[in-house]
């Protein structure tokens, strides 16, 4: 009866999860994003729309206003919008030079008042800002079609894959643990409603990005339940904490002002960590990335994931300066090398990748680049010369079937056990790579392919590119260049995550050992994922969706108090 | 802005890596998926399954998670290399060979547990405890298949254990399937090689005498022959093994048509049974024609023959120059030609002659065998390794066999003794 159970709702399962994915990315991705207006430049012949917080002007036709005249600089000046609705233009660096009313722009900017005539290297244009009414009305003109997808219908379907992902494990776990694995399933379907209701209550709609998250945290307690049922109430805790974290970065990460401050501090206390775990950390399966504190074992690498982005991205006018990409390739670096130093190969890969595409978005100088990559490959070199255990791995790649049982153990048991579940897989519960070593982490992705099938197992991964394209999309909509990189950065962070993890444990890359994002057990790197998650979340400008987004209206608000105050 | 928002497209760079890398794996899962899913036990270990000789006793068998072996612990010794074991130590074991048909994979269920699959074995459990008895403790092998239909009917590898009880401290090898796995020094049984080649390649062989003075010297280094032969045919000299004979055989041939003829015969290739690869044999083309030269042809220098590759070939002389691919699984339907049915016979006839004028028919009795020894020198000081290939002409026991006792001294004398002890039973059945 039980087995009878356990394949039927295994046909089942993957339909819920393509139908949550695919409501989930047709909402994101759906319908054309519109744009946001801040205010107007007027020149002699016509008027160019300020869409942006941080609008670059220059001759350059990827300038976000394009000034297409003799003597403007490619890149010119910068024009940024405070979150308090002031206006402020930098001179980055041009030949011509940057006038407000005759007067000559410096270092530090100057700040543009509604009317005020912008000098450009001899061409005069008129910035025009808009004023509050205006906006709201503009804003009230912005319709809301992209919310066709009702959330509440993809996040019910979300709901039901839980619950069958339940149903299979009662009929599989032992009957000592199903209380406990009913506990947490129950737990996570009531987190879920409850963010929900959350978002609602306070009028955002947008609740996909949230949805991919517990979609992801679902198959990660499924594994929990199956692998050690004993965790399922602690694993559980740590998602609420984790939902809790991504709630907070969210809220603060709503002022950029705010945010800019902590960029420093967060850099030297990062740097702090890494270092403190090189002289205090303990070793654990060859990589020194570990700090125990009574009987909490913590991973601070993954909390500077977070930091990484945080200190990585920046606002225009920053983007521009030398000093700024200088200081960002010497905190990376330093954060690579001891990476490597404490043997966090895995980890230190997935901040070299991620400090690619920063650095690329950032300054998009191939020079720059090449000079990193040149470096960290030297670093890359040392480190597989040094590190025996490393050299091993790369060794293993490609000939694991020549040693199942040492160097390519968990490739060969994964994809043996992953192959065994077939598109649909065995069951939950069913499977037994979740008891070989580190199957719940490093090759989570088996265990997936053989308790739920490849099927589902693919969705998992389409969810994080899901994430990513959302990201891209938002790009250009971002209120500032900071939240657009934010986001990119953290889906190439958790891309470049699931990478290795999944093609490292299937052969296709050498073999690392990282996490797949809310899916591999543990608490440090699920909490990091929803902490990053908040960033991506940052990014989504659409009306009313995303609550790190204040909303003008209430911006309007705030700022009348602020006025009357 | 439009800047930033440009450049994010190199986050899709990696969204797109990651598909190709989605592709490349569900590529590689339709194509070795099957092999993947059947190569650790724990993904099978759902399946219900019976593993039997010819004769239906159970070698090995697995049923609601009970794995068990043969009830004699004498037979599950001697066919330990035949089922091999259930953490897969013998590689070419029937339970890790023959996974695919034992439990069923499809690319859509994965692994699909069937219930009460049953696959007969070609060989005769009987005679594998008789070939392991009689090798005696000695290290070695013995390989006996049906050559009109390619039936395996005898294959013991030794050392062995008892997969059910296996010993503290493995004997050394104890793992190889020495059958199949293995390849060792031919001596004279690879002078069937080079006969052959003689046979196709020297238009006068049969009008020739080969003179032997109990040496030869080959650019002043000298190959010294098993006796002192005199003038001989080439039947003789076959019969005599005479190295003197087939060292000036292989500088007429010269390396190239030996080694074409080593490749042609199955002898340094890989070869298959099953679907289960075998050791290649080596011949190594030595061209300035020296002693060495005339070694290769000798089956001493650096040649290797896989035992099984040995008992192909004489089944292909026995059946008219084509083999009917020998198999564990049942009668078999491939058939490759190795070479003119003219030549084989010629071969066959002189490996009659050897046994009527040279071995004795005395030493089998009532069995019509054709056969050549070959004693191996191994060049580490121990005994020479002992070699007995051939086969019966007799229509109602189509047997082709091989047999190598590892330094068990004269080919006739130790390895011929145990085909004659297992043939005896076998014809008697």
């Amino acid at each position: 009866m039980a087995d009878t159970i356990v394949t039927a709702v295994s046909y089942i399962l993957p339909l819920f999860a393509i139908i949550v994915l695919i409501r989930c990315t047709k909402s994101m991705l759906g319908n054309k994003s519109q744009t946001e207006i801040w205010g107007y430049i007027h020149r002699d012949d016509g008027v160019s729309l300020i869409s942006h917080w941080e609008n670059l002007i220059g001759r350059s036709r990827s300038a976000d206003i394009c000034l297409p005249y003799q003597m403007v600089s490619r890149v010119h000046a910068v024009l940024i919008r405070s979150p308090k609705g002031v206006w402020r233009i930098f001179d980055i660096f041009s030949k011509g030079g940057v006038w407000v009313n005759g007067e000559k722009v410096h270092g530090t900017g100057t700040v543009v008042h509604d009317g005020d005539i912008l000098n450009l290297a001899g061409n005069s244009v008129r910035f025009r800002d808009i004023s509050e009414k205006q906006r709201d009305a503009i804003e009230a003109r912005r319709t809301q079609t992209w919310r066709r997808v009702h959330p509440a219908v993809t996040l019910f379907f979300l709901t039901v894959f839980q619950a069958l992902l339940l149903l299979e494990l009662c009929c599989t776990a032992a009957a000592e643990n199903i209380s406990g694995i009913a506990l947490g399933f129950g737990l996570l379907i009531l987190l879920e409603w409850f963010c929900y209701f959350a978002m609602r209550s306070i009028r955002r709609t947008g609740f996909e990005v949230e949805t991919l998250a517990f979609f992801l945290s679902s198959i990660g307690l499924e594994i929990i339940a199956s692998s050690v049922p004993d965790e399922m109430f602690r694993q559980m805790i740590i998602v609420f904490a984790g939902v809790v974290a991504f709630f907070v970065l969210g809220w603060w990460l709503r002022d950029l002002d705010r945010t800019k401050t902590m960029r420093l501090p967060l850099a030297v206390i990062s740097l702090v960590i890494l270092m403190a775990v090189l002289v205090l950390g303990r070793e654990q399966y060859g990589a020194k990335n570990w700090i125990f504190i009574g009987s909490l074992s913590i991973q601070p690498s993954e909390f500077v994931k977070v930091a990484f982005i945080y200190v990585g991205a920046a606002t225009l006018d920053r983007l521009f300066s030398t000093k700024n990409l200088i200081m960002f390739i010497a905190f990376s670096a330093l954060c690579v090398i001891c990476l490597a130093f404490s043997s966090d190969f895995g980890t230190a890969l997935i901040f070299f990748i991620t400090f690619l595409v920063i650095s690329f978005m950032r300054s998009g100088s191939i020079a720059t680049i090449a000079l990193a990559i040149t470096g960290a490959g030297m670093a890359g070199f040392l480190m597989l010369r040094i590190k025996d255990h490393v050299a091993k791995r790369f060794s293993a790649w490609g000939h694991i079937w020549e040693d199942v049982w040492d160097s390519g153990y968990q490739q060969t048991h994964a994809l043996s056990a992953g192959a065994s579940g077939g598109l649909f897989g065995k069951g939950a519960g069913n499977g037994w790579l979740k008891d070989t070593f580190a199957g719940n982490t490093d090759t989570v992705f088996g265990v997936m392919c053989e308790e739920l099938g490849l099927i589902i197992a693919i969705c998992a991964v389409l969810a994080i590119l899901a994430l990513t394209f959302f990201a891209v999309r938002n790009s250009g909509h971002g209120r500032s260049a900071y939240y657009s990189i934010a986001a990119c950065a953290t889906a190439t962070m958790f891309m470049a995550q699931v990478a290795l993890n999944v093609f490292g444990s299937v052969d296709i890359l050498p073999f690392t050992g990282v996490t797949f994002p809310f899916v591999s057990r543990g608490g440090t790197s699920v909490l990091a994922c929803w902490m990053l998650l908040a960033f991506i979340k940052a990014g989504d400008t659409r009306k009313g969706a995303s609550f790190v987004v204040s909303s003008p209206e209430a911006q309007t608000k705030k700022m009348r108090e602020a006025e009357k105050a | 802005m439009k800047k930033v928002s440009l450049r994010a497209f190199s986050a899709l760079l990696m969204a797109m890596l990651i598909v190709v890398g989605l592709f490349v794996y569900v590529i590689r899962y339709v194509k070795d998926g099957e092999m993947w899913a059947l190569y650790f036990d724990e993904s099978t270990s759902g399946c219900e399954y019976t593993i039997t000789d010819r004769n239906g006793t159970v070698l090995a068998k697995m049923g609601s998670g009970v794995k068990s072996y043969a009830e004699d612990a004498n037979t599950r010794i001697a066919c330990y290399h035949l089922t091999g074991d259930y953490t897969g130590n013998v590689g070419t074991g029937a339970l890790k060979s023959f996974q695919r048909q034992l439990s069923g994979f499809s690319l859509i269920t994965g692994i699909e547990e069937r219930d009460d699959v049953n696959l007969q074995l070609t060989v005769d459990a009987e005679l594998n405890l008789k070939a392991y008895e009689a090798l005696n403790g000695r290290n070695g092998a013995v390989m006996i298949c049906n050559y009109k239909t390619g039936e395996v009917l005898c294959m013991v590898s030794s050392p062995s254990i008892d997969p059910l009880n296996p010993p503290e401290v493995l004997p050394d090898g104890a793992y190889i399937n020495r059958c199949l796995s293995a390849s060792f020094v031919p001596g004279s049984v690879f002078k069937l090689v080079t006969l052959t080649a003689a046979l196709e390649n020297l238009d006068d062989i049969y009008h020739r005498t080969f003179s032997c003075a109990g040496s030869l010297n080959v650019k002043g280094v000298s190959i010294n022959c098993t006796g002192t032969h005199g003038e001989q045919t080439i039947e003789q000299a076959l019969a005599n093994s005479c190295n003197c004979a087939f060292a000036q055989i292989s500088l007429e041939l010269g390396p190239d048509i030996i080694a074409e003829y080593a490749e042609k015969l199955g002898i340094t290739t890989s070869l298959t049974i099953d679907g289960i690869s075998t050791a290649s044999g080596n011949y190594d083309k030595d061209s300035s024609m020296s002693a060495a030269m005339a070694w290769s042809g000798i089956g001493q220098y650096n040649d290797l023959v896989c035992p099984y590759a040995m008992m192909r070939l004489a089944a292909a002389y026995a059946n008219g120059g084509t083999v009917v691919e020998p198999s564990l699984l049942g009668v078999s339907d491939k058939k490759t030609t190795l070479l003119s049915s003219d030549t084989a016979d010629k071969v066959a006839s002189m490996m009659n002659y050897n046994v009527v004028y040279h071995y004795g028919t005395g030493k089998f009795p009532g069995l019509n065998i054709y056969a050549k020894t070959g004693t191996a020198e191994t060049g580490d000081g121990k005994a020479s390794h002992g070699w007995f290939v051939g086969f019966l002409n007799d229509d109602e026991h189509p047997y082709a066999f091989v047999c190598i006792v590892e330094n068990g001294g004269s080919g006739l004398g130790a390895a011929g003794s145990v085909i004659n002890t297992v043939l005896q039973a076998a014809v008697s059945k």
